[in-house]
Parts: structure tokens; C-alpha cells; sequence
């Protein structure tokens, strides 16, 4: 990419150092003088009426400070507006073990701890739903009283003639698939740091400044002002370094809310830092999905109709359900051309911690399930499974039948890596004994095209200030939280000023400081918050531009601004033979040694000089203030009106400015005595438009593939009556590095026509690849179709064992036989698999029991 | 959570450690490594008022050789693991000691804390282990089935090992398949004013071939699921002397007495190995916890004993 100087180029990510050295501040590294620690009381019950609170006892212990309950803030909060059913703290009602139901605010951890031992709560224990399909049938004890049947929200979609096109069908492939529960994890905890300056002159709580672990300080601003009462005005919220989202704080959680009441009461600062559990509890992951699926193909491949059903197990409360199960639906669009869609989604309440947004929110299970079945229906009419995805290839520019407008499409290209580079046509099938390959793809939003707040209003805004010496700085509300927001940012205002990096200095995320980014989710930020951007660094470089041609004697259009000269079009005088490396001359030009600016002198030298033929970067940069007065520039992004969907009930969701594409292919051994499945390698073809930074792309897709490895053979929320069985980074299993396969990443630039500099979103599309990728290979190295997520080496085993009519596990045998007949067990089903209700005649565990019980 | 308050005591020798262990017995923990210690105090499994640190008793560090061979209980793991000596006499107990946990906790998880490691761990919920009196991994019953989960008893027990024991009575010998009880909440026989002190692995156990093989989901950190220990020692192609343990799908650690006899003068075959491999199965109790099923945790061991079997018998 000679065209440009910054952009594309392998660069360290601009906080790097303070991150590795330990310099950087995270929200827990912060203390105010006066601080004191809050700790939060959990419901032991999944679903209990609170009938009485009395903290006297607490209250009492030397050292606390204050203590509050859920009517210290009344007012309900969501992060949708349509699901305002959270209370800071609970008001009547717990619904899941871990639900908040008060806060004490104490001079030390231990104090606090103690405390919490002493406040004596009243519960009225309620009939709790822990199975989704369980709780769509309750009539009485309902989780919140306005939703019937424990149905937060359902949709029924059909686009075009799915029935016809079943009908006409050479082939339909039917089937269940399971993903069960798995979570963020991420490594910094949530914290939250709230304090009040208190007035001085009527000593009540005045202005509040939070500092919180957030991917969306804005929300956080504005759900603050919702339950406190205040005006927004009256809060800042400032975002620390943050250690890892994933969606994990990409809306606003309990803690957030509490550490302000509780400093509100205790007239100090309070800090809560969740311990791990908590996090577990706090959760917002990806929720337990139950897929039925349904495929119809010709002969030669090309699909023709899907029919998805999918049941979400919400767990207790909306968080972002409603966009979840749209998404579930929506993304079945916009990767291949299917004419015909029916989908029907049902986001369903039970007593568990919440579920919302994880990396690839909404789609990873539901493709899963669709690419699994693209395998089977391959195997089935006898076609290459990387083929069959050709045969289904989107023509773009395009509007699929649910509304999303497709421009830049890089799946051909991903597929057509991958399996170059894996050797697949040479490799596949050809492994040897147990040893497969599979392939998959999947795609994402480069950001939401209609936000869940519905306004008008631009999505992100980026103001740009330069001094007198060149020094620039970029006020952006986008987050970083370790995906490289701040990088970004900074090398697209660079790259526009034509200036070097180190000039910019990104100010971000900071609510009095910086103009409003709706956040870090849905893989927004470089594509609205990029564009942002882009159009303020051009509105300030047009200043710049009038003011050096002035000086140059020629048109602004002609100015031309590269490496921290600017010169006139065609000039080869500004042009210096190697770009970036700063060379002797480089240096004493642009005045810049070592971070620092030289001021004066060499400037006021080279302004006396009359006419030239280039200009400094300062040089330019004084003429623009000299004569503009301060220099100055904001720019917005709004997706523009053709991207935003269609008209049918639940179009919002799903419509992006530009979609990402990701092809996969997985090599794995399985162990057939055991059933490890080890994965070898992976290769990752991703399009994200343009590479801004590769090292942070490859980054980006090398973190998706492994996420995705967790997610398709360890890990697993495992549950029993509501309560959570492995709380702890020990117990719910993310890989280790011994187990992490190699990675080949592979990138695909489609020059998106929208995104800034053609770039579209690389940080969650890849992850819905890997899982199936490692299905179908296991498919490929041992002939065993796996229905349910994690392939767990009891299920690979299981699923072995039937297949070859060898002796089955009966993997209920030493099961309990007190236990209940009602269905208590699942998240994985990992005790009780087999038992309870009835199951529905595809569940994979029956299926694998009728098959093994047929062999044998 | 935070770490509840605590006196730390710091002896230099065993006399001064065992003095304040009979001078607070019952509500003083010994903290070797502190890898197990430590997180379990913050869970609340156990408040003791003191905390007795045997770090700094030098005599407890290192591994001698002898008529038997001597390991001091503080001897840390990654210590046995890159030991030439173990490796090249005792090869299982090296191999055992390599799995545990992560590079970080061997660095200070030690062998005597490994023996001693206490059996389960999690605060999700009152059992009777903490507290309670429902236990959630056979409910209805009221004996704690609390698992033993630790890499390196079983290698210690085909060792035939034994450990030295201190009190201020003196110091008592016993052999460490008499140390474990099968009882999840009294899971061994050590009075509250005792320190475990040596480990000795007899000359005769020297030059067995070792196997120690591990079930678990990742490739560190994970306790072990199921864990299978074999030693063998062959003449002119037939088994001479063979033991056999498992651990993590009992109470406790357990070898497998019939597995001698059952070897014992045969060349090992396929059957063989897996004959052995169902003795072993059948002797494995393995319960729920919140990963694999106890169904697939006992064929595991019946797997991991064959290929352990084979393994050791044919190199
Ligand atoms: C994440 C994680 C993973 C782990 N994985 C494994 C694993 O895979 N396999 C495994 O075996 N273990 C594992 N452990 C447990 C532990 O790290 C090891 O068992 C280690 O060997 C314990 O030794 P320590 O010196 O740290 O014990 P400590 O924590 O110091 O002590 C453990 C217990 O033994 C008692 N004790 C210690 N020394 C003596 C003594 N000399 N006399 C009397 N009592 C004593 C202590 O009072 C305490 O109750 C893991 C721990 C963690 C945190």
C-alpha cells in the first residue's frame, strides 16, 4: 500500500508500553483519599420474594459506613429500552442465585465481608425455571410478572416461500443442535470507582464522577442519570485502561449502579471490584441455544430454504435479549444466497444470571448449527464441502430477501485461501487414521446500522484540536479495551494530516471531555468511530490546506500532506526517498526529536523565508492558526439510510453498514479410546476491508479462532438448581496455551466503499468459523456428527461408541436415583442426561442413546 | 474475597514447629507452598487463627540419596520433576510431579502439601464438608465423598513410599498407603499437632519402569479427573513386579491390590493390559463434579491403566 504512509503498516498498538510494563491504570489500580470499599450481598435463592431486610446488625460492625438496599434507587434500568426490568439492587424479588440484593460500603474488604454475614434477609422462596423449554410453559410464579410464559420476546419471520421451496426440494436436512452457556472471561474483573464532590456549602452529594471498567461509558452515563435521578450533565463517567469486554461490559452492570448509591449514601468514594465469581454471576454471556434446523437444496448443492427455530436461555433478566435473538435470526442472511427464510425466535426468562452480548452476539451458535448441516447435506450429495459454500456465494452489491444490503464480499477470496493454503483438495479425507479437516465460514456487523437507542442522532462523534507546535489532539468517546481503539483512532487522524504517529494523542472515552460514541460493541468502533475520524481530520486539514497554499502559491486542492511535510501536488521536493524512517533530514524538517517538538527558533526562521515550496507539518500548522484562529475540526458518523434494513417487526437488527467474512479450515486428531480431540491447526481467512493495522488484525482473528476453539471443546457453564458449578477460572475451563493450535490468519482486504479507508469490522466475525470448522473435521477424521457444544471428550466418546456399535457408555448409570423427575439438570446435561421430561425426538442425547441402544 | 486475619508464625527448625503446632492444635494450618492453603482460606474453608510457615525450615528442602532415598516435604514440585536422579531411579514420581497444575504452582507447590493436599475445594455452596449437611455429589447420603485429588500420591504409593511424621511426641514412620482413611472430611491420618516431615522411597523401589498417566480437559492447570500410576519391573520379558494406583475418583488415593497378582510372572498382551485396566475400573468410585461424568471418568481409567500397562511393559 505505497498510497499510504501509516495506514497498513505493523504498528504497536499506542499503549502498549504502559500495559506491559505495569504503568497503566486499571479502574482497581485507582484509590481516592477517603475511599472505602463496597461489598455486594448475593440471593442464595434462584427465585425468592424478599419478605425483609435488616442490616441493624451490619450497620452496627465498627467501620461500616453505610449500607444500602434496593429502595435507595428504585428506578428500573436495562440497556434496552424496551427491557427496563433491572434493579440495582432487588426491590421485591431475586431471580437467580448471585442476584443483588445490598451493598455495604466499609473502611476495609474484610469489614465489608464481615458485614455482609450480619445483614439478616427474609426470603420467600418461589418455584424457580432453570430450562428454557420448561419455563415456555409457566403459568404461575412467573420470573417477571409481565412476560407470559416466561417469554421475554419472540419473532416469527418468513422472507420469501420457505414452504414452496421445501417442497421442491431435491434434499432437506433436519436437525437439533445444541450450544450450551459459556461466558466472557475476561481477565480484569468488573470495578467500579464512584465519587460525589460533595458541595461545600450544603454538604450534599453535588456531581458525580465514575471510573469504570466499560465498553460503553456513554450508556453507563446516561442508565446512571435514569436510577440516581440526575441529570446527565451532572455525571462523568471516565474510562480507565479496561482488561478485556467481549461484551462482557458492553451495557451497564449491576456494580456500576451500586458503587454510586452506595457512595452517595456513605458521602465518600466507594470502589467495588468484582471477585471472580461475581464476574460469573454478573455474566452477560452467550446464552444456551436450541437450535432445530432445516436445510432444502438442489441436487447440486445450491440452498433453497432454511427454517431455524431457536430457544435462548435468557437466564433471569433482558439485558440484550431481544437483540440476541434477532440476531439469531437476521445473520441466517448476508454470508450465502438463501432465497427462502423462516425463522422463528423465542428468548426465554429462567432463573439464572443473565445472558447478553459475547463476541459474534447472536450469531455464533445458529451458525454452528447451519454450517454443521452444510456438511452433512455436502456428504450427503456426494459434493466438497468448501465447494458447496461456492455454489451459495452471495452476487453483491446486493439486498438479501431479510433486507441487508451487501457491498464488499471477500468470502470468495477467504474460501479460496484457505483452501490453498491447507492443501485441502490434496489433504482432505487423505489424513490418515482419526486425523480430519473441516471447513466452515461465518460473517459479522461492522457495526449496527440503527442503534438501540433509536435517534436520529450520529452514532459517533470525534473532535480534533492542533497546537501551535503540531501536536494533535483526537477527543474520541470510542473505548478501548484492548482491541486497539486508541490505535486506530490515532493512525487514521495521522494518516489523514499526513503527520507522523507520535503527534497524536488520543483523549477517549472520557464523558466531560469527549463528544458522544454510542461504544465498543457489535465491532463498531473502526468502521463509525474510524469514519468520525477521518471526517474531522479532513475538515481540519481543508484549514490547514487554505492556509499553506496561501503560502505556496497554489490551490488548496493541490496541497498535498504526507510524513509531516506538506508540499505542493507533483512537488517531488516534499517527497523524502524513505517514508517514516527518520532519517537526519527527516528530523531537523519536522522539528521532532524523540517525542519532543522544537519550538521557536527553526520555525520563526523558516516563516521569514517569503514563498515556499513546502511547508512543515508546524509550519503549516501556525499559518493554519495564524490565520483561521484556533484549529479545530469535528466530524460524525450516521449509517447512511440504505443500510438500514427493511420494514418487517425486528428489521433493526442485523443491518450493518458493511459485513465481514471469515472462511475456516480446522485440522484436528481425535483419540478414539478417549475422545480427545486435539486441534492441530487452524487456518483463518478474514476480509475486513482494508488491514488499518495487520498485526492488530491478525491479532484480532488468531484471539476469534481461539475463543472459538473454547467454545467447541471446553467450555461450559455447568448448572445445578440455578447454581452455577464452576464459578472460577480453575473450573470453567478457557484453553491453556499447551492446548492452543497454530494459527495461520489470513488476511482478506475487500476495500469496503463506506468504511474509513475501506476498512470493515476483523474482531468478531471469525469466531462462528471455528466451532463447526472443528466439527466438521471431527467429522472428517472419525465419521461422527456432533450435535451439542462443547465437544466434551465424554461426548465426542459417546457419539464414537454408537457410531461403531462398540460397548456404549451409558453415561447415566451411577446417576442418583432419588433425583427428581423433573428435568433439573443441564448446561450440558452433564448428570441427568436422559432423564426428566421428555425430550424433544431430535435432542442429540436421545438421538445418541437410540443409536447406541441399536447397536448394541 | 479477602484472606481472613491470621497470626503467621515462622519456625527455623521442626522442634520450634511442632512446639506451636501442640500449642495450638486445632486451630492452626500449616502453609507450605500455599498454593492449596491459601485459596481455600479465601473460600472459608478454613479460618484458623494461626498460620504456622515452614518455608524457612532449611533441614526440609531437597532430596538425598541414600540407603533410601530422603525427600524433605518442602521440596517443591518443579524440584522432583527436573530432579536426574528421580527421573532416572523413580521415573513415575518425576513424570507425576511434571503434571501438576502449571510451571508457576510447581515452582511453589511442594511434595509434602501435595500429600497433604486437602480433598475438594469449591465454596459453591454449603456441603458437608463446610458447613452443611447435604452433600451435592451423592445426594442423600451422609458420609462426605469429598475426592482426593492429588498427581503425586498414587506414584508415591507404587513406590511403596513412606513419610516420616513429627510431633513434640517425636517423630513416628508409617507407609503412605496407611496415611489416607477413604473419608472425603477426614481424609488423613494426621493429628492436629503432627508435621509431615520426610518422604523416603526404598532402594528396592529403584529402576522400575514408570507411567503415570492424567485425565484432563486442558493441557495445564487442570487437576486431574482420573490419574493412573504403574511401575513394573520385567525379567526375560515377563513381568517380575508391577503396582498399580489411581487417584482422583476416590476419597483417596488407592492402589490396586489385586493388579501384582494379576501381572506378576505374564508378558503383557493387549488383554492383559486390559484386564488389569477393568480391576482398575471397578475399584474407581468416581462422582460428579462440574466436569466430565463419573461414567466417563471410570472408563477413563480403565483406558489410561491399559495404555499405562503397555506402556510400561514394552517401553
Ligand atoms: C490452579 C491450581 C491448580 C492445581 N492443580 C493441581 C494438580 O493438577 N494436581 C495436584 O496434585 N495439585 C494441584 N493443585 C494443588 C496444589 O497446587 C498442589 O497440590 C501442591 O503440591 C500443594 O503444595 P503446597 O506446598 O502449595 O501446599 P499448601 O497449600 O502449602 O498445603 C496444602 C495442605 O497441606 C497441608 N500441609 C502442607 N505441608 C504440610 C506438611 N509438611 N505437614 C502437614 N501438613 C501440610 C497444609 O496445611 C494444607 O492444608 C492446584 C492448585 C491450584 C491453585
Amino acid at each position: 500500500m505505497s498510497d499510504f504512509s501509516i495506514i497498513g503498516k505493523r504498528t504497536a498498538m499506542v499503549d502498549a508500553a504502559g500495559k506491559t510494563t505495569g504503568a497503566g491504570k486499571y479502574t482497581d489500580d485507582l484509590t481516592l483519599p477517603g475511599m472505602l470499599i463496597g461489598k455486594i450481598l448475593h440471593s442464595p435463592f434462584p427465585h425468592a420474594r424478599i419478605k425483609r431486610i435488616d442490616s441493624s446488625r451490619a450497620r452496627a460492625l465498627e467501620g461500616v459506613v453505610a449500607i444500602v438496599t434496593g429502595k435507595d434507587a428504585p428506578n428500573p434500568y436495562g440497556i434496552l429500552p424496551v427491557g427496563h426490568d433491572e434493579h440495582a439492587l432487588a426491590l421485591d424479588k431475586v431471580r437467580y442465585v448471585g442476584d443483588n440484593v445490598a451493598c455495604v460500603a466499609a473502611i476495609s474488604e474484610a469489614i465489608a465481608e464481615n458485614a455482609l454475614e450480619l445483614i439478616d434477609v427474609e426470603y420467600e422462596v418461589l418455584p424457580a425455571y432453570f430450562d428454557p423449554e420448561e419455563s415456555m410453559k409457566a403459568e404461575t410464579d412467573l420470573i417477571h410478572e409481565n412476560k407470559l410464559h416466561n417469554i421475554e420476546k419472540d419473532y416469527h419471520h418468513v422472507f420469501g416461500d420457505p414452504e414452496k421451496a421445501f417442497g421442491e426440494a431435491d434434499y432437506v436436512a433436519e436437525g437439533r443442535f445444541i450450544a450450551n452457556e459459556v461466558t466472557h472471561a475476561a481477565m480484569e474483573p468488573h470495578s467500579t470507582l464512584a465519587a460525589f464532590e460533595i458541595d461545600s456549602h450544603t454538604g450534599k452529594p453535588g456531581r458525580l464522577t465514575v471510573w469504570s471498567s466499560t465498553q460503553v461509558p456513554y450508556y453507563l452515563q446516561h442508565k446512571l442519570s435514569l436510577v440516581l435521578d440526575m441529570p446527565m450533565a451532572q455525571i462523568r463517567v471516565i474510562k480507565p485502561l479496561v482488561g478485556g469486554g467481549f461484551g462482557g461490559k458492553s451495557e451497564v452492570i449491576p456494580l456500576e449502579i451500586i458503587a454510586a448509591i452506595a457512595a452517595r449514601a456513605a458521602k465518600a468514594p466507594v470502589k467495588i471490584t468484582y471477585t471472580r465469581e461475581e464476574v460469573f454471576w454478573a455474566h452477560r454471556g452467550r446464552p444456551r441455544s436450541i437450535i432445530d434446523l432445516k436445510t432444502a437444496v438442489k441436487k447440486d448443492g445450491a440452498i433453497t430454504a432454511v427454517k431455524a427455530r431457536v430457544v435462548q436461555d435468557g437466564g433471569a433478566y433482558c439485558s440484550y435479549g431481544v437483540v440476541t435473538i434477532l440476531y439469531s435470526g437476521a445473520l441466517l442472511g448476508a454470508l450465502y444466497d438463501i432465497p427462502n427464510i423462516q425463522y422463528d425466535g423465542y428468548r426465554v426468562l429462567t432463573n439464572k444470571p443473565a445472558c447478553g452480548a459475547m463476541r459474534g452476539h447472536g450469531t455464533v451458535n445458529v451458525r454452528f448449527a447451519f454450517e454443521s448441516q452444510l456438511d452433512e447435506i455436502a456428504a450427503r450429495l456426494n459434493l466438497d464441502p468448501a465447494e458447496i459454500r461456492r455454489r451459495n456465494l452471495l452476487k453483491p452489491p446486493c439486498v438479501t430477501i431479510n433486507g441487508l444490503r451487501v457491498q464488499s464480499y471477500g468470502l470468495p477470496e477467504c474460501i479460496q485461501q484457505v483452501v490453498e493454503r491447507s492443501r485441502w483438495k490434496q489433504r482432505k479425507g487423505q489424513l490418515g487414521k482419526a486425523s480430519g479437516l473441516g471447513i466452515a465460514c461465518s460473517h459479522y456487523v461492522s457495526g449496527a446500522a440503527n442503534s438501540i437507542i433509536r435517534s436520529d442522532m450520529p452514532h459517533s462523534t470525534v473532535n480534533i484540536k492542533i497546537d501551535r507546535d503540531g501536536g494533535v489532539v483526537v477527543y474520541t468517546g470510542a473505548s478501548e479495551i484492548g482491541q486497539g481503539s486508541d490505535t486506530m483512532t490515532a493512525q487514521i487522524a495521522a494518516e489523514t494530516l499526513g503527520c507522523s504517529l507520535g503527534r497524536v494523542k488520543v483523549v477517549a472515552a472520557d464523558t466531560d471531555l469527549t463528544p458522544i460514541d454510542i461504544g465498543s460493541y457489535s465491532s463498531r468502533v473502526t468502521f463509525m468511530a474510524g469514519n468520525a475520524t477521518l471526517r474531522a481530520a479532513e475538515q481540519v486539514k481543508k484549514q490547514i490546506a487554505s492556509a499553506a497554499a496561501r503560502k505556496m502559491n497554489c490551490a488548496p486542492e493541490d496541497v498535498v500532506f504526507r510524513e509531516d511535510k506538506v508540499f505542493r501536488k507533483g512537488d517531488t521536493q516534499g517527497q523524502s526517498p524513505t517514508p517514516l524512517e527518520p532519517t537526519q533530514a527527516a528530523v531537523s524538517v519536522s522539528g521532532r526529536v524523540e517525542g519532543q517538538i522544537l519550538r521557536g527558533s527553526l520555525q520563526q526562521k523558516r516563516k521569514e523565508e517569503g514563498q515556499k515550496y513546502f511547508l512543515t507539518f508546524e509550519e503549516a500548522v501556525v499559518a493554519a492558526i495564524d490565520f483561521h484562529g484556533a484549529l479545530t475540526g469535528t466530524g460524525s458518523y450516521a449509517p447512511p439510510p440504505e443500510a438500514r434494513g427493511g420494514k418487517h417487526k425486528g428489521a433493526g437488527v442485523g443491518p450493518s453498514p458493511a459485513y465481514s467474512y471469515s472462511a475456516q479450515v480446522a485440522e484436528v486428531s481425535v483419540d478414539e479410546d478417549t475422545g480427545e480431540v486435539t486441534v492441530h491447526k487452524v487456518w483463518a481467512a478474514h476480509d475486513c476491508g482494508r488491514a488499518l493495522n495487520p498485526v492488530s488484525v491478525e491479532g484480532q482473528i488468531i484471539g476469534s479462532v481461539w475463543m472459538g476453539m473454547g467454545q467447541a471443546l471446553e467450555e461450559e457453564m455447568v448448572w445445578k438448581d440455578g447454581m452455577l458449578m464452576n464459578p472460577g477460572l480453575l473450573e470453567y475451563r478457557s484453553p491453556s496455551s499447551t492446548e492452543s493450535p497454530e494459527v495461520e490468519p489470513i488476511i482478506v482486504e475487500s476495500v469496503d466503499p463506506e468504511g474509513p479507508f475501506g476498512a470493515k469490522e476483523c474482531s468478531e466475525g471469525s469466531l462462528a468459523a471455528t466451532i463447526p470448522a472443528i466439527a466438521n473435521a471431527i467429522y472428517d477424521a472419525v465419521g461422527i456428527r456432533l450435535h451439542e457444544s462443547p465437544f466434551t471428550p465424554e461426548r465426542v466418546l459417546a457419539a464414537l461408541r454408537a457410531r461403531k456399535g462398540a460397548k456404549p457408555i451409558n453415561l447415566t448409570e451411577g446417576v442418583d436415583p432419588t433425583a427428581p423427575r423433573r428435568f433439573r439438570e443441564h448446561g450440558g446435561a452433564l448428570w441427568f442426561r436422559g432423564k426428566g421430561p421428555e425430550r424433544h425426538p431430535l435432542d442429540p442425547a436421545r438421538r445418541e442413546a437410540a443409536d447406541a441402544g441399536g447397536d448394541d | 474475597m479477602s484472606l481472613p486475619e491470621f497470626r503467621l508464625l515462622r519456625p527455623s527448625t521442626v522442634e520450634e514447629a511442632v512446639r506451636y503446632l501442640s500449642q495450638h492444635a486445632g486451630n492452626i494450618r500449616v502453609l507450605a507452598g500455599g498454593t492449596d492453603l491459601i485459596p481455600s482460606m479465601r473460600q472459608r474453608l478454613f479460618e484458623p487463627e494461626y498460620v504456622l510457615d515452614i518455608r524457612h525450615i532449611g533441614e526440609l528442602k531437597g532430596i538425598r540419596q541414600g540407603a533410601e532415598v530422603e525427600i524433605g516435604a518442602l521440596t517443591s514440585l518443579t524440584v522432583i520433576e527436573h530432579s536426574e536422579f528421580l527421573r532416572r531411579h523413580y521415573p513415575v514420581l518425576a513424570e507425576a510431579a511434571s503434571t501438576v497444575a502449571s510451571p508457576l504452582l510447581r515452582n511453589m507447590g511442594t511434595i509434602g502439601g501435595n500429600i497433604c493436599l486437602v480433598t475438594w475445594r469449591k465454596g459453591c455452596g454449603f456441603c458437608i464438608k463446610k458447613d452443611g449437611d447435604l452433600c451435592h455429589v451423592a445426594p442423600g447420603g451422609s458420609k462426605c465423598w469429598a475426592v482426593f485429588s492429588g498427581d503425586t500420591p498414587p506414584a508415591l504409593l507404587c513406590l511403596d513410599a513412606h513419610i516420616e511424621i513429627a510431633s513434640s511426641a517425636g517423630l513416628r514412620r508409617i507407609p503412605l498407603r496407611e496415611f489416607y482413611t477413604g473419608i472425603g472430611d477426614s481424609y488423613r491420618r494426621l493429628e492436629a499437632n503432627e508435621l509431615v516431615t520426610r518422604i523416603f522411597l526404598p532402594a528396592a523401589s529403584a529402576d522400575y519402569r514408570g507411567i503415570y498417566r492424567k485425565l484432563r480437559i486442558r493441557g495445564s492447570i487442570d487437576y486431574p479427573l482420573a490419574g493412573v500410576a504403574v511401575v513394573l519391573k520385567r525379567s526375560n520379558g515377563h513381568v517380575k513386579d508391577a503396582r498399580l494406583a489411581i487417584t482422583a475418583v476416590n476419597p483417596a488415593p488407592m492402589l490396586i491390590k489385586a493388579a501384582p497378582q494379576m501381572l506378576e510372572g505374564k508378558a503383557v498382551d493387549t488383554n492383559l493390559a486390559e484386564a488389569v485396566g477393568d480391576l482398575a475400573a471397578k475399584t474407581a468410585k468416581p462422582l460428579t463434579t462440574s466436569a466430565l461424568t463419573p461414567e466417563y471418568r471410570r472408563e477413563m481409567i480403565r483406558v489410561f491403566t491399559k495404555r499405562a500397562v503397555l506402556a510400561a511393559a514394552n517401553n
